[in-house]
């Protein structure tokens, strides 16, 4: 191994741990916008876990890939966030 | 009956013109988005920019800018250096002591009125770490905005100062001759304001309690 | 190891720490508004670095420029998704005032229920005296 494959293992383990971390506020809430922004990081996490895939692979398969990702967690933050504050209005 | 046509043809010819950057814009990115520069490529992705815009009718909002380069430099360097600067302090609180961590909100009136720099600037301020536009008060100029961490009262006026250099900055990279010259004329009256009514904390409108 | 190499062996790692941090943020923060600024704004600058530090593993530029473009979206995305929760949480009423050394705009919310129409907060710029009356509003003593 090259002191590169390290570097992508260590990046990999950090990513893989703050995923782990966004997961566990997802478990415990309270509130459903907690939970809309883990899932958002989620998302940005994953585009980076592609982006250290496209680094190590040298090859750019993947940026596509990224940029969906990268569409679709934004879509589905804003939605999501939009819905909530509806159904806060209809509450009261 | 011939001038009338005539205008209209000449209204439908600007329609096209203003809306030419932004097809030229989503043709680049199309452009990037394959990686290639071949012409087959440009041609397809002018093709489903105008397709695209023609489907989604974007309303046509005039853009009246002006960049001055130095000021722009100045306005990146700056947003920059917020962004690195205030995501060490955020994670310098998030590994001591969060529980204790406290937020802010200020309100701080903006000095320009035009639309786009205030788009500009509030988004501007929600990018950089540890500050972040709630609500905007669109006719009487003000913006709502949550800072963290912020301990104190001092704290505070620090972050008001920073979203009140923020839109100088802003308004003097993009603004027309008449935005900085309204942005100046605004200035001047918060100053005279200030002289006739001498406020506690450095002198910015709102202050922390009585 | 060539010079490139060494970039992105210092920035990779740097934006996955930047990263990390922001999540454990999310995790220990005690309010909602907080964490919302540290899972949006860490993790941006995070992937930054980490898009650079790719960058400089590709061959060439025409294949790094996609990389740009999704710098380019994750930086015009943020301020958008920050703004958007930001207000929600706030109209929720899930933004922990308690926690806030000063919350002007609870108090500007407060007057114009008060006073009861869309006169209380101020003249608009641009009348004689803009900001006067907020100030003065501002000014007045509130229970601490």
């Amino acid at each position: 191994m090259t002191v590169l494959d390290y570097v992508y293992t260590a990046t990999f383990a950090m990513l893989a741990l703050g995923v782990l971390c966004a997961l566990v506020r997802l478990v415990r809430g309270p509130s459903v916008l907690d939970r809309i922004v883990c899932l958002n990081t989620v998302s940005v996490l994953l585009v980076s876990v592609v982006a250290v895939e496209v680094a190590a692979r040298g090859d750019t398969a993947y940026v596509g890939l990224m940029v969906s990702l990268a569409l679709l967690g934004f879509v589905a933050t804003l939605t999501a966030a939009r819905f909530a504050e509806r159904r806060a209005h209809d509450r009261d | 009956m011939s001038a009338v046509g005539d205008r209209d043809h000449r209204t439908t010819y600007r329609r096209l013109l203003g809306r030419l950057p932004t097809v030229v814009w989503l043709t680049v990115m199309w452009a990037l988005l394959w990686g290639d520069l071949s012409p087959g490529t440009l041609l397809a992705g002018a093709g489903v920019a105008s397709l695209c815009y023609a489907a989604a009718r974007l309303p046509h909002l005039p853009v009246r800018l002006r960049v001055r380069p130095l000021y722009v430099t100045r306005l990146a360097a700056r947003i920059g250096w917020d962004l690195l600067w205030s995501s060490l302090q955020v994670a310098f609180r998030i590994l001591w002591r969060p529980a204790e961590v406290r937020g802010a909100i200020v309100a701080v009136p903006m000095r320009t009125d035009s639309d786009l720099l205030l788009a500009m600037v509030t988004a501007g301020l929600s990018l950089v770490t540890g500050s972040l536009v709630i609500e905007l008060n669109r006719e009487q100029g003000v913006v709502y905005v949550h800072g963290i961490p912020i301990d104190s009262p001092r704290a505070a006026q620090n972050l008001r100062r920073r979203v009140r250099h923020t839109e100088e900055l802003f308004v003097r990279a993009f603004g027309t001759a008449e935005d900085v010259a309204r942005f100046e004329a605004a200035e001047e009256e918060f100053a005279e304001l200030l002289r006739a009514s001498p406020a506690p904390g450095g002198g910015h409108v709102g202050k922390e309690g009585a | 190891m060539t010079a490139t190499d060494w970039i992105t062996a210092v920035l990779m790692p740097a934006g996955a720490l930047f990263t990390l941090i922001g999540t454990i943020g999310l995790v220990r923060l005690p309010t909602l508004l907080g964490r919302l600024h540290a899972a949006a704004k860490p993790d941006t600058v995070g992937l930054l670095l980490i898009l650079v530090g790719a960058a400089f593993q590709l061959p060439n530029i025409s294949a790094a420029a996609p990389l740009l473009l999704v710098a380019l979206f994750q930086f015009t995305t943020i301020p958008v998704l920050a703004q958007t929760l930001g207000r929600v949480t706030y109209s929720r009423g899930e933004s922990s005032a308690e926690r806030m050394v000063v919350d002007e705009l609870a108090d500007a919310v407060r007057h114009a229920e008060r006073d009861g129409d869309d006169e209380t907060l101020g003249d608009p710029p641009g009348t004689d005296a803009p900001g006067r009356q907020y100030g003065q509003r501002q000014q007045r003593p509130r229970a601490q």
